[in-house]
């Protein structure tokens, strides 16, 4: 994409964002029963360079693509084994330089449920944590997604299963480490036809290929102060590379690795995040603002 | 758990994830609805007869020669595999269509600008070396029509050359002489001698050597699988296989040379054409085109206007053009710039999906290919014979082509600029094109492929002046067209599709 920095915007989004800790879906933790923290996000992201399939260019009819986005997270303990979530984002493009016009709108709606299949103490330093996590994304406005990277997202629906393991140390490190496989379903366009990956399609179907991504997290957490810092991956399983000086497209192998770092205290969040390497990506820098509010009943 | 249920209901929602996608093209065996026994006599086009190529008289039926070349047939079909099954399968659909399946892909894979080099300068692909970067050639949408049209007129005459001496021989089909040779495909009365099959790979493969050069290997595999499926499948002989080869490889090389020879090697210009457009328009009192791309990038094929159209005169293309576009300078063209800005910044989401659909632009199959597309379904379920779907393939992509040339004689004739020149404020949600404004490609395409797709099919006549408009007014949502160039636009590209109407009423095909 070019788009945001990954196939999955919500999900960066809400790395990025990273709310009570317990309110992203590749974390280790839970939110305490009948508790609701609720939180809006600033995301600003921008890169000057992205990848045309591995080479690495800039782009004179863009200059800077910029993304920005206000994310509405909602996170609440069902049980102390069971946390919901819910982010809707809104999202807004611009490119600084040539003809292009930005896009904007209410992008994917992501639901997910966060269920602790084991919390035992491991060694006598701290507990060991065990998550599976359901994710699923659906659009939640009929925006465009042919008009990468101006597009506010791909439009496609997508489900994720995910296994998070944690382990929480008594002093108050922690170490988490996080996989996902996504399915995503075919895009449709507007268009009839269509060229990808060597190939002419007479449709307006895009079947998207699958994805695959993990997070190693390492952090410092104490009170009400957190600092996690986070190397993540991205592979698209397949998908065809953006053709030399063509646009990119919805359905393209989108893969990259990112380090992201941020800081928590009390229901204010700040962060950071770069793409270090990629495929059809932009190699984008990201900054984070949230502000998040926790309610008991 | 209850609560896991919304989450559950989404992900069944996704279906699975279902990733299958529809083809709007899936081609049936082609059964066709008539022989056409007389397109022998049809009038050619740039072929003076059909005598102009000889076929020399096939071997007896009884000769031991043509009974080897049964047994062959016979022992292939024996011991077919799946793989050849396939390829028989594939080109059972039909030549025409297929081929023309192929050059869409062909323009979509080629239709992209070159990178410029690091100093700001762009290279220009050279079909006298096609493999150096960039590839040649950029199938941009002039490029296309011209790449279609060669393919499509270049079928049709050597089809009817074919039938021509088809029915001069009346040799059947291997099926139907011997019966232990299955018919793999729907097999007609039509005359075996020369296999039409054979006469579309080697005229379609000479053309796309020329048009497409660095896909020659691509090109020939899939034109000697054609051959192969139409003998496996016991439509035709070895011999008819040859001669019809040897047919389509001479009328192509009539084509080929006219290509080397209808204008498109200087089409491109030289910096001293560019800065004559521009100092053209200042002396009129006029603000000149200027490439809004960074950087700058010379005009797409400024003397593509001077090429030699299918169905027109030089006196014609000129006589057919359509008056200057408002000034710069008038209050007519402020108030159409104003119009563009207040559309592209309130469009609705049908609007936005009409842009789109009609976008055909870079990496696409061009919009004289999305006319293609449109026409191919028609000629699918008509069952046209080879021969009559080449006929309205090349009456189409004639028509289309020779819109092209009148389209871009006026664009650089007057030289106006984009709605983004002259207001800068105004972002388009499409790629600008990088020529001049006035007047629409769009819209002369499509007002002259809708004539032409009306006369051929007259009960979808409503649908595809329907799709003339919205493909039209697409590039004024898009924010990349006044609404003065489309209207001038299909003004002007339904006269030029008269032409190709016109040369239909009397070609004696009706």
């Amino acid at each position: 994409m070019l788009r945001g920095s990954t196939v999955l915007p919500f999900l960066v989004i809400a790395l990025s964002a990273a709310s009570l800790r317990a309110q992203t879906v590749d974390d280790g933790l839970l939110i305490p029963r009948r508790t609701l923290g609720t939180g809006l996000v600033y995301a600003h992201e921008s890169w000057s360079q992205y990848w045309e399939g591995t080479l690495k260019r800039a782009n004179g009819n863009i200059g800077t693509l910029t993304t920005q986005s206000v994310t509405w997270m909602a996170g609440y303990g069902v049980t102390d084994r069971l946390t919901v979530m819910a982010m809707l984002p809104y999202v807004r493009t611009n490119a600084s330089q040539g003809p292009l016009h930005g896009m904007d709108g209410v992008q994917d709606i992501t639901l997910a449920a966060k269920y602790q299949l084991l919390a035992t103490p491991f060694t006598d330093r701290g507990t060991l944590h065990a998550m599976v996590v359901a994710v699923a994304g659906i659009p939640a406005s009929n925006y465009v997604p042919d008009f990468l990277p101006l597009s506010i997202g791909l439009a496609s629906r997508q489900f994720s299963g995910r296994l998070t393991l944690n382990f929480q140390a008594h002093q108050g490190w922690f170490l988490n480490g996080s996989v996902a496989h996504t399915w995503r379903a075919k895009v449709t366009l507007d268009r009839p036809a269509y060229y990808t990956n060597g190939q002419l399609y007479l449709s307006n179907e895009v079947a998207m290929p699958d994805v695959f991504d993990y997070t190693v997290t390492a952090g410092f957490q104490r009170g009400r102060l957190c600092i996690p810092i986070s190397l993540s991956q991205q592979r698209t399983l397949g998908g065809g590379d953006i053709r030399r000086q063509d646009m990119p497209f919805v359905s393209n192998r989108m893969d990259f690795v990112k380090a992201q770092g941020q800081v928590m205290y009390r229901g204010v969040h700040l962060g950071m995040s770069r793409i270090i390497s990629g495929r059809n990506v932009g190699q984008s820098t990201t900054l984070t603002a949230g502000l998040f509010h926790t309610v008991r009943f | 758990m209850r609560a896991t249920f919304p989450v559950l209901a989404l992900a069944l929602t996704c279906a699975a994830c279902d990733n299958t996608i529809t083809s709007s093209e899936v081609l049936p065996p082609l059964d066709a609805a008539s022989l056409d026994s007389t397109a022998g006599s049809w009038q050619m086009i740039v072929l003076s007869g059909p005598t102009q190529f000889t076929v020399a008289a096939p071997a007896a039926d009884t000769s031991a020669a043509y009974l080897a070349e049964l047994a062959a047939i016979k022992a292939t079909q024996a011991n077919l595999t799946a793989a050849q099954r396939r390829v028989v399968d594939y080109w059972a659909a039909g030549g025409v269509l297929r081929w023309n399946q192929i050059v869409r892909g062909l323009v979509a894979r080629y239709n992209l600008p070159p990178a410029p080099r690091p100093d700001g300068t762009y290279p220009v692909p050279d079909p006298e070396n096609p493999f150096a970067d960039p590839q040649f050639p950029f199938a941009n949408p002039p490029y296309a029509s011209r790449a279609y049209s060669y393919v499509s007129v270049a079928q049709y005459e050597a089809l009817k050359t074919a039938w021509y001496w088809k029915y001069q021989y009346h040799r059947p089909s291997p099926a139907r002489i011997d019966n232990a040779i299955r018919a793999l495909m729907p097999i007609s009365d039509l005359p075996a001698y020369p296999s039409e099959d054979a006469v579309l790979s080697g005229v379609t493969v000479e053309m796309l050597k020329v048009l497409f050069p660095t896909a020659v290997a691509e090109i020939t595999q899939r034109a000697a699988e054609q051959r192969n499926a139409a003998l496996w499948s016991g439509k035709a002989a070895a011999s008819d296989i040859a001669a019809g080869l040897a047919l389509g490889k001479a009328v192509a090389a009539v084509f080929v040379a006219r290509a080397g020879g209808d204008g498109l090697r200087t089409a491109g210009g030289n910096p001293a054409l560019w800065q004559a457009l521009k100092d053209s328009a200042v002396a009129r009192g006029e603000i000149p085109w200027i490439s809004q791309e960074s950087p700058p990038r010379p005009p797409m094929l400024p003397s593509f206007g001077l090429l030699q159209a299918w169905l027109m005169t030089p006196t014609e293309v000129t006589a057919e053009r359509p008056p200057a576009p408002p000034s710069t300078s008038s209050p007519q063209m402020h108030q159409e710039v104003a119009e563009v800005k207040e559309t592209v910044d309130h469009l609705s989401g049908a609007q936005l999906a009409i842009a789109y659909k009609w976008n055909d632009g870079a990496g696409t199959y061009a919009p004289p290919g999305h006319w293609n597309d449109i026409a191919a379904e028609h000629i699918r379920d008509a069952r046209m014979s080879e021969v009559r779907a080449a006929r309205a393939l090349a009456l189409l992509n004639m028509a289309m082509h020779d819109a092209a040339v009148g389209c871009w004689g006026v664009k650089f004739l007057y030289f106006n600029p984009r709605p983004v020149q002259l207001d800068p404020t105004i972002k388009t949600v499409i790629g600008l094109p990088n020529f001049p404004a006035y007047p629409s490609g769009h819209s002369t395409y499509s007002a002259s492929a809708a004539l032409v797709l009306s006369y051929l099919f007259p009960p979808a006549a409503a649908d595809f002046d329907a799709m003339k408009e919205e493909a039209s007014i697409s590039r004024l949502y898009g924010g990349i067209h006044y609404r003065s160039d489309i209207e001038r636009g299909k003004e002007h590209g339904g006269r030029i599709g008269g032409y190709a109407v016109r040369f239909a009423q009397g070609d004696g095909a009706n």
